[in-house]
């Protein structure tokens, strides 16, 4: 549940690969009592580092004290709050949908449109992935939403500054 | 040389200049038990009753003294006796390393004898903590820990080490403690901007926090005021770093303050926050707090500026530094008619108790020990009413003369951290204030203080009661005193004596004196019960959510 006067924030935090560093961060979430919408973490060009992106819902301040409490964990590098209109945000879709003999053509216009790739047909299911932001990935499965959708599974928001 | 896990970790600490370490054996720690056995001319191991006071013990050791403290304790129930101690040293930003012992790689994870994941469990009470699954990582790992428990605003670290690593050998290359993280210092735009507000002000107020005292600044603290011509007020957490014989000194601020330092906030144009975090126990109701003037902050943790409170400049860096600085830039002030607008409040409303002729009260047992030990000793203390008496009533005048858990209020704290404090500075003599709930929970560690002939006064103010908390049962719940008549079949003396510790009674006025300066004589550990009426408060005292500027005197 978001209060009227919450934001969506995408931070970008550069941790050292160390173990526990998930936990760390997540913990310090969780005791501090931060939302975290979604979370991303993999391996940067260097393997020594991760970089993490959070997704937290909270007004500006309690956005500046997530920043500056993440700072002060020992294994975190860096951490910037993406202003998303000069960032580039982008999520991962997988959906697998139903499929009959009367909807699939319907099932492949839909993906036409939305340049979404068809990664597997068997007889009573289709799966399409899409990448793309948080809009557009909602609007693609609404589109599905009638056919049946059998399960959806999605990636949190990766997100890199434009400059 | 090749050297074994155990030996590296005491060579590091060795490095750290560390020559006592407070811990209890066990299975996981036998061979760093065994390297403390081979290293026992050089770094002393105090063994306590239980591993909480340990930790305790190594926080007052470090509180009393500005040096790290160290404590070890086994795996299992071991390490998780430690978290209190530790969750206490994290809450008052006090250097601590603690060392645990782990099960062998071989059975991490397998739910094994003594096993328990103490990296995961302490997580939100250390600065960082580590699991050492490389002996080669060893040495650089402690060497760390001590690097981010002293670095920016301290705090606990805690090392754990599998049995096995203790006891694999590999090359170790002497070191020396590793560089701590230079402190922010703020700009010169910053420092002109908070010149600007301090010449500007007529009626500035300093309240200070335990800041002052980690970062030594009380001489800082003390030009800054004369300085600006302001009165004083401290937090818990302050007490010493402001000498309190000092005129401008106004006393504490918060839930127990002066009634003068609630009238210094509510009629302040300028409220000058040094070191301190604005805690729940100051602000009262955060919304009703210092609503007429201005906020200047300076803290070395950038995450503190608005946490609690929005203030109105941010200054990040070292206390001692940025006042110094501050103190340099500021022309000499005089507020003489604000300075005795408030002296005036301070005559007026006097810390004062009051009791039936003959009555022993614990101002007056406290005020003659502020005379009998020059207000020179180093007072530990519990946590409850006799916490705050002891604050009040004892007039601090140096730095790291006062040992208390202020934010997580440890009850049980002060017995470990006394037989800390009074290794940490054995010129000194350490008075443990302690109520008999508190007593009750760690009085075990009575057969520390006589196993190794440590001088603590253990000061019992009996009220046969859960004080504080009956305070609050009595003022809002109608009476209904739930659980906290404790009245005991406890014989103080003859616990005291069966633990090898002298023990004496005051029961009536005429005998405090005689019996704290009999006391005080002592060579060796003595305990003194201290016989007081259940029905003493701990007055000023501001209700939950009311305003800290009207805190009730009388009830």
């Amino acid at each position: 549940m978001q209060e009227a006067d919450e934001k969506e924030y995408v931070l970008s935090v550069l941790a050292r690969n160390n173990p526990g560093v998930l936990l760390r961060i997540a913990g310090l979430f969780s005791r501090r009592c931060y939302n975290i919408l979604s979370i991303v973490a993999a391996q940067t060009e260097n393997t020594e580092y991760s970089r993490i992106l959070i997704v937290v819902s909270g007004d500006d301040r309690i956005v500046r004290q997530v920043d500056k409490q993440l700072c002060k964990l020992e294994d975190i590098e860096e951490v910037s709050v993406l202003d998303r209109a000069k960032a580039v945000v982008r999520e991962h879709l997988l959906l697998k949908v139903e499929r009959t003999l009367r909807n699939s053509q319907h099932l492949v216009q839909i993906a036409d449109v939305f340049h979404a790739n068809i990664l597997s047909v068997t007889p009573d299911s289709m799966i399409v992935e899409l990448t793309g932001d948080a809009k557009t990935v909602n609007s693609f499965i609404e589109l599905y939403n009638p056919y049946h959708v059998l399960k959806i599974l999605r990636t949190g928001s990766m997100a890199m500054a434009a400059d | 040389m090749l050297l074994t896990g155990a030996q590296i970790v005491l060579e590091c600490l060795l490095e750290q200049g560390v020559d006592t370490v407070f811990g209890y054996p066990g299975g996981a720690v036998l061979n760093l038990y065994d390297a403390l056995y081979e290293y026992r001319d050089r770094i002393r191991h105090i063994r306590t009753s239980h591993e909480q006071a340990a930790a305790h013990a190594a926080d007052g050791w470090a509180r009393a003294s500005g040096k790290t403290g160290v404590c070890i304790a086994t795996s299992g129930p071991g390490a998780t006796n430690l978290v209190t101690g530790i969750a206490t040293a994290y809450m008052d930003s006090v250097p601590v390393v603690a060392i645990t012992g782990n099960v062998s790689r071989d059975l991490l994870g397998l739910d094994s004898f003594q096993e328990v994941d103490i990296t995961g469990i302490t997580m939100p009470v250390t600065k960082h903590n580590y699991l050492v699954k490389h002996v080669e990582r060893l040495a650089d790992t402690v060497r760390n820990a001590f690097r981010i428990a002293n670095s920016g605003r301290k705090g606990p670290v805690l090392v754990d080490i599998p049995k096995d690593v203790t006891a694999q050998k590999t090359e170790f290359t002497p070191g020396k403690p590793l560089p701590l993280a230079p402190p922010a210092f703020p700009s010169e735009a910053c420092f002109a901007e908070a010149a600007a507000m301090l010449k500007e002000s007529k009626k500035p107020f300093f309240y200070c926090g335990g800041g002052v005292i980690a970062s030594g600044a009380s001489r800082e603290v003390k030009r800054f005021a004369e300085k600006l011509d302001a009165p004083v007020a401290c937090s818990l957490m302050c007490q010493g770093g402001f000498d309190q014989r000092d005129p401008r000194y106004l006393g504490m601020l918060g839930m127990h303050g002066t009634k003068a330092s609630a009238e210094a906030v509510k009629n302040c144009d300028l409220l000058v926050a040094a070191g301190t975090r604005f805690s729940d126990r100051v602000l009262c109701n955060a919304g009703l707090f210092a609503r007429n003037c201005r906020i200047l902050q300076i803290d070395i943790d950038t995450a503190e500026f608005g946490k609690n409170i929005e203030v109105a400049l941010r200054m990040e860096g070292d206390l001692k530094a940025v006042l110094a600085r501050l103190t340099e830039l500021l022309p000499q002030r005089d507020h003489a008619a604000w300075m005795a607008q408030m002296l005036g409040c301070k005559q007026k409303y006097p810390l004062k108790q009051s009791g039936a002729p003959g009555e022993v009260l614990p101002q007056d047992v406290l005020e003659t020990l502020c005379a009998l030990t020059g207000g020179e000793a180093v007072i530990t203390t519990e946590v409850g009413q006799h916490q705050m008496w002891a604050a009040q009533f004892y007039t601090f005048r140096e730095e790291r003369g006062f040992v208390s858990s202020g934010g997580l209020g440890t009850m049980g704290f002060g017995l470990g951290a006394a037989i800390g404090a009074q290794l940490a500075r054995p010129e000194k003599r350490v008075v443990n204030v302690a109520g008999d709930g508190s007593f009750h929970m760690n009085c075990a560690e009575l057969s520390t203080l006589s196993r190794y002939r440590i001088p603590v006064v253990e000061l019992i103010f009996d009220n046969r009661a859960l004080g504080m908390v009956r305070q609050w049962q009595k003022m809002f719940y109608g009476g209904r005193f739930s659980q906290t008549d404790v009245d005991g079949n406890t014989d103080y003396a003859k616990l005291a004596e069966a633990f090898g510790v002298k023990a004496m009674k005051i029961e009536k006025k005429d005998e405090i004196e005689p019996v704290l300066r009999a006391a005080l004589s002592l060579k060796g550990p003595v305990l003194v019960d201290c016989r007081i009426g259940k029905d003493v408060n701990v007055l000023p005292m501001v209700p939950a959510g009311a305003s800290v500027e009207d805190p009730i005197l009388k009830m």
